[in-house]
């Protein structure tokens, strides 16, 4: 035993110095985590802030009655910035340049259209580059036409009745009213993109370890420092126990520096119940270092590794959800999620994140622990023939 | 044989790849505190032979006894009797020569004080002392190989397996190498040491055992091999355009008694090799040999494998 733990420690010592695996086991994660979540998601507690434009061209009744209507809403203020404006021109060019996300242009002769009751029509002009901005700004327009639309029929229908009753029709109603209702949903189990990716990221790069230990074992064999170790009076089992001990304690370092890290610069939050984090983390770094065994039996050379554990990785990372969620794949790829080390590990992160217990994420765990005996039992074995 | 209690006795030995003959059914013994040479071309089966020594691969047939232990059947007290130095650098190149040199210690069970007076002193050994803790990867070749032989010395093994410690590197380094090696035996350390530069086995070595394709065609001392070619003169000219057909020719020349082609020119023996120079000279220019030197020398281990093999060590 204690030369096996030996053989772990030297090969720890040795993969600190590998500047390369340094890199692709914590720089890049983290940094996919940042860019990745940057790119697909708010960051915690920025606003939506949207710049929009009235242009009433009518200078009727009707068109004041819809900027007033629309100025007047309650809630609107808070995402929308609105401008009214005189120039449709000029609003124009502002929005198709993008400094303006949409603009609501009232036309001329709409007050005349109304009080004769013939048809009229209001424009949207929407930045395609902007659609949820565009889109909300269309929907208050088309709020207001409704509530003007009904407005108009209520008055006639109110007229009419009164002239039907021989007496006066009131002079007004009251005014249009077009608010936004807030409805807080809750977001405890939400996980932004930052945690999203976070997940993923730590679940694929987890695996990468397991190409490290198979590079350090084929460069062993090379520099017949593998020969050495078999020639001192140490039992083969310790050797190669100790080569996939030696993954195993560097996959769950990396673990650890990964679940610091992302706490620490994104903000993010693994969970109520940190022992099930580790516990999936362990598990999923067991299952690396029984992939290392495989790669170190079935590779001859850095070269076939540094091609064969790249393709196996990303193929678990793409199936497991690492990279897009795993309701985005195709029907007939999701079967191939269960096989996948990536899916056990990312979808157990994820639900630690959303406040999962040990006994919650028991059975990826399970999963997970299973697939490194598999690894390491044919690992070990093909090791052994060489 | 050796007059000294042997340590290491090999009788039988074969090892075999398919229908090749790695190592075709050599005996040797090697005695207590001796130095030990197998010397032969590269594939000749000296690392073979090494390694089945070490226990690192089981012969076809055959059995190998270190120390009184069977290395099949005890093949971790064989280990622990054991020291070997690889042919190839085996060493962490990122961890410094200390680092290295206490993780091999451990391999062999040194702990705490007694594993660090050994690195220190197998450092000491091998010149390396001021350099202890720096990178191998920032040493030279030399140095590497210095390195190497001290993580095989460090646990002071009975028996020391040396393959090739000498090869790809400068003079110097390679004097400093033999100069260890001799101290070492000097202590007590009966060393194996398997070499295809014949003038370090000779230099070295208590008794010499050459092999080729797989066998032992001779051993015994330098001198005992000498005797081998009669006491015959090596006759070495460096000549340009020398020929399969001009060594034939030189054969049947007087006063020479072996000839054959070499890398720069041709290889002669004699038995009086002063007194054949001026037939030899004749005979080459008269077949358009152009000369362009002509040394003399006593017999050799060299002219020993080219009696018995009709090639030279390098062929």
């Amino acid at each position: 035993m204690g030369a096996l733990l030996r053989i772990a420690a030297k090969d720890l010592a040795v993969l600190v110095r590998d500047k390369a695996a340094v890199l692709v086991m914590l720089a890049m994660p983290l940094g996919l985590v940042f860019i990745l979540g940057s790119a697909l998601g708010p960051s915690a507690g920025a606003g939506f802030d949207a710049k929009v434009a009235i242009v009433d061209l009518d200078s009727g009744p009707a068109g004041t009655r819809f900027v007033e209507g629309i100025l007047a809403a309650e809630g609107l203020d808070e995402v929308f910035d609105i401008e009214v404006r005189s120039d449709v021109g000029e609003v124009r060019r502002d929005v198709s340049r993008g400094d303006l996300q949409a603009a609501l242009v009232i036309p001329d002769g709409v007050s005349e259209a109304v009080a004769v009751g013939a048809p009229a029509v209001l424009e949207v002009l929407q930045d395609p580059g902007s659609q949820i901005a565009a889109g909300m700004w269309a929907g208050v327009a088309r709020a207001t036409a409704s509530a003007a639309s009904a407005e108009i029929v209520a008055r006639r229908v109110v007229a009419q009745q009164a002239l039907s009753r021989g007496t006066t029709p009131p002079v007004d109603l009251a005014p249009i009213v077009v608010s936004i209702e807030d409805t807080e949903v809750d977001t405890a189990s939400r996980i932004s993109a930052v945690g999203y990716y976070t997940a993923g990221m730590t679940g694929m790069f987890l695996l990468f370890g397991a190409m490290f230990g198979a590079f350090a074992f084929v460069r062993e064999r090379r520099e017949q420092t593998f020969m050495r170790m078999i020639a001192a009076p140490v039992p083969a089992w310790a050797i190669v126990g100790g080569k996939a001990t030696g993954v195993l304690l560097a996959t769950v370092g990396q673990f650890v520096v990964l679940l610091a890290g992302t706490s620490a610069l994104f903000g993010v939050r693994w969970g109520a119940h940190p022992a099930a984090a580790v516990a999936v983390g362990v598990a999923e770094s067991a299952c690396a270092a029984g992939l290392a065994m495989v790669l170190a039996g079935i590779g001859t050379s850095e070269r076939s590794i540094g091609a064969i554990a790249p393709a196996v990785i990303m193929l678990f990372a793409a199936t497991g959800g690492a990279m897009l969620p795993v309701e985005a794949l195709p029907a007939a790829l999701r079967p191939l999620q269960v096989v996948s080390p990536v899916y056990w590990a990312v979808q157990g992160f994820l639900d630690v994140m959303r406040g999962a217990s040990w006994a919650e994420v028991s059975t990826n765990v399970a999963t997970l622990s299973g697939m490194a005996v598999v690894f390491l039992t044919f690992g070990i074995w093909r090791v052994s023939r060489r | 044989m050796t007059a000294a209690r042997p340590i290491v006795e090999a009788r039988g030995l074969w090892k075999r790849y398919g229908d090749v003959a790695a190592v075709d059914g050599i005996d040797f013994s090697v005695g207590e505190g001796e130095l030990f040479g197998l010397l032969g071309p590269n594939g000749a089966g000296k690392t073979t032979t090494i390694s089945m020594l070490a226990c690192l691969i089981a012969p076809t047939s055959g059995t190998i006894v270190v120390d009184g232990h069977d290395c099949l059947t005890e093949p971790m007290a064989v280990k622990r009797t054991l020291g070997i130095v690889p042919q190839e650098v085996a060493l962490y190149p990122t961890l410094s020569a200390a680092q290295n040199l206490a993780f091999w210690g451990r391999m062999y069970g040194l702990r705490g004080a007694s594993l660090r007076s050994a690195v220190d002193e197998a450092l000491e050994l091998v010149g390396l002392a001021e350099r202890a803790h720096e990178r191998i990867e920032r040493y030279s070749g030399g140095m590497k190989r210095r390195v190497n032989i001290a993580a095989g010395i460090l646990h002071r093994p009975r028996v020391l397996l040396m393959d090739e410690p000498t090869v790809g590197i400068d003079p110097q380094s390679r004097n400093h190498i033999l100069e260890t090696v001799r101290r070492l035996n000097d202590d007590g350390v009966t060393v194996v040491y398997t070499s295809h530069y014949m003038e370090e086995v000779e230099a070295l070595c208590d008794r010499v055992a050459i092999m080729d394709h797989g066998k032992i065609i001779a051993s015994g001392t330098v001198r005992e091999l000498s005797d081998l070619v009669g006491g015959l003169d090596v006759i070495t000219v460096v000549a340009d355009g020398a020929s399969e057909a001009d060594a034939a020719a030189l054969k049947g020349c007087e006063g020479i008694a072996e000839a054959d082609v070499s890398d720069d020119g041709l290889r002669l023996l004699a038995p009086r090799g002063g007194s054949a120079l001026a037939s030899v000279v004749r005979m080459l220019e008269g077949r358009g040999v152009r000369i362009r030197s002509l040394t003399v020398t006593e017999p050799d281990l060299e002219s020993v494998f080219l009696h018995l093999t009709g090639k030279t060590l390098r062929d």
